[in-house]
């Protein structure tokens, strides 16, 4: 016994050492589980303070573009009032509440703290619980990609950005509807890599990709890149292609989050079938 | 020795802050960016106990975390880092820890073995937190290019660190 307490005298130091690294390790390979919602739930009171103060003061030198891109996206919005439209025919012109029941609704929120220089990057934005932000929904900036809710505090959430390894987004092609997927390779925070493109599929450079709406994340359409150049993988059974990024992803200022409606009605559709 | 301490604590807060506000942001070609934040633990005095090393590096790390959502990430590479410090510096030393002096000082210990001992550290800091980052190998040269262009970027802040604010008196320390 005092030779098991002299050992552990002598060597106290490896054994702080180890046990600090598997306390580490485990909290940082345990990152998706309710403790860890717990813990930031807590600790964003402090961080999310601080950057909110920060983005408070470095908004002012981005205001002018910030004002640009609100510019352009009233002028949008402008264009899709009905007094903009020529009524061809009086008929489309009626909206039946039931019949078009809005799908999606959007949260509109800050990002206080954005990261594009990581492999694995996230995104702080200034809704939480209180505002109906919730785990696993869809961040989009106007109608282009950002990322998705991970980790939701009340007043604060996390969202993984599309630039994160574990980033996989369905997607299409918005010329004929053919599914691939796009992921982030690590690098330049501009280009991304379209995967499991069928080999028969012509692609060519500037076809545009576009969400799936596969997923309850992201609705249909929503932009995601233009194909720069098609990789012929000749030993494979898919092809890959480069594409360029729609989303600046450095220069995020307010983003929506996107609430499914119909997500409950979605996912019991999913369990019931699964019972079969 | 409470003016060495306050002057640690007050190190640690500027580092803390001074990292996920400013650096944090840096992005030099694409995705090299630097972890100055780590100079605390390089800093610290030679009379620190071991297991001290090891839980201010600890608790360093996890602040870091807190601010970036990847808890643990940078606390792992951080308390291997402290965990190295002791060995490095008995490796690159001539003389024995007790007599080097108060803290290591680029001015006190000198340029080579201050260039050596910062490098190894930041090295190993680096290495363990960006391979920790993507845990996979298919991306092992890329993540070793980020590894090196980040270390110089670290070291070279970490040099310009010392001239800037230990250049003067620093033999008081």
């Amino acid at each position: 016994m005092r030779n098991l307490f002299l050992f552990f005298r002598k060597h106290y130091f490896i054994f702080i050492f180890l046990f600090l690294e598997v306390v580490s390790l485990v909290l940082f390979f345990r990152n998706n589980t309710f403790q860890n919602a717990v813990m930031f739930d807590w600790t964003s009171g402090i961080s999310g303070g601080i950057n909110s103060t920060y983005r408070d003061i470095s908004e002012y030198f981005s205001l002018k573009r910030t004002n640009f891109i609100l510019g352009e996206e009233n002028a949008t919005l402008h264009a899709r009032m009905p007094e903009a439209i020529y009524l061809a025919d009086t008929t489309i012109s009626s909206r039946n509440d039931t019949l078009f029941q809005s799908e999606y609704r959007f949260i509109n929120a800050r990002v206080i703290s954005n990261t594009t220089n990581r492999r694995n990057n996230y995104l702080m934005i200034n809704k939480g619980t209180l505002q109906g932000v919730e785990p696993h929904m869809g961040v989009i900036i106007g109608d282009k990609i950002v990322g998705q809710v991970v980790n939701v505090s009340r007043h604060f959430s996390w969202a993984l950005s599309i630039l994160h390894k574990e980033s996989t987004i369905s997607a299409k092609f918005l010329k004929n509807n053919q599914l691939v997927s796009v992921e982030w390779p690590g690098g330049d925070c501009r280009t991304g890599l379209a995967r499991e493109i069928p080999k028969h599929l012509r692609v060519s450079p500037g076809d545009t990709v576009v969400t799936s709406g596969n997923s309850e994340v992201f609705p249909n359409g929503i932009l995601i890149g233009i194909i720069d150049k098609l990789n012929d993988q000749e030993d494979e059974n898919f092809n890959t292609a480069t594409l360029t990024f729609l989303t600046d992803f450095n220069g995020l200022g307010y983003v929506e989050v996107v609430v499914d409606m119909f997500k409950e009605e979605k996912e019991q559709l999913k369990a019931s079938f699964k019972e079969l | 020795m409470t003016a060495l301490v306050v002057r640690n604590i007050v190190r640690f807060l500027f580092l803390v802050l001074f990292q996920v506000l400013i650096l944090n942001n840096i992005n030099l070609g694409g995705y090299t960016n630097p972890y100055l934040y780590i100079y605390f633990v390089l800093l610290l005095p030679f009379a620190t106990p071991r297991w001290m090393l090891l839980l201010l590096a600890f608790f360093l790390g996890i602040a870091i975390d807190l601010f970036t959502n990847t808890l643990g990430l940078n606390a792992a590479a951080t308390v291997l880092m402290a965990f190295s410090r002791p060995y490095i510096i008995r490796a690159i030393s001539r003389e024995p820890e007790e007599e080097l002096g108060i803290q290591p000082s680029l001015r006190i210990q000198g340029f080579t073995w201050f260039f050596f001992y910062a490098l190894f550290l930041i090295l190993i800091h680096h290495f363990a937190l960006f391979y920790l980052e993507i845990l996979r190998f298919t991306e092992f040269f890329q993540t070793l290019l980020r590894v090196i262009t980040s270390t110089a970027f670290t070291l070279a802040l970490v040099f310009l660190s010392e001239l800037l604010f230990y250049s003067r008196g620093s033999t008081k320390r």
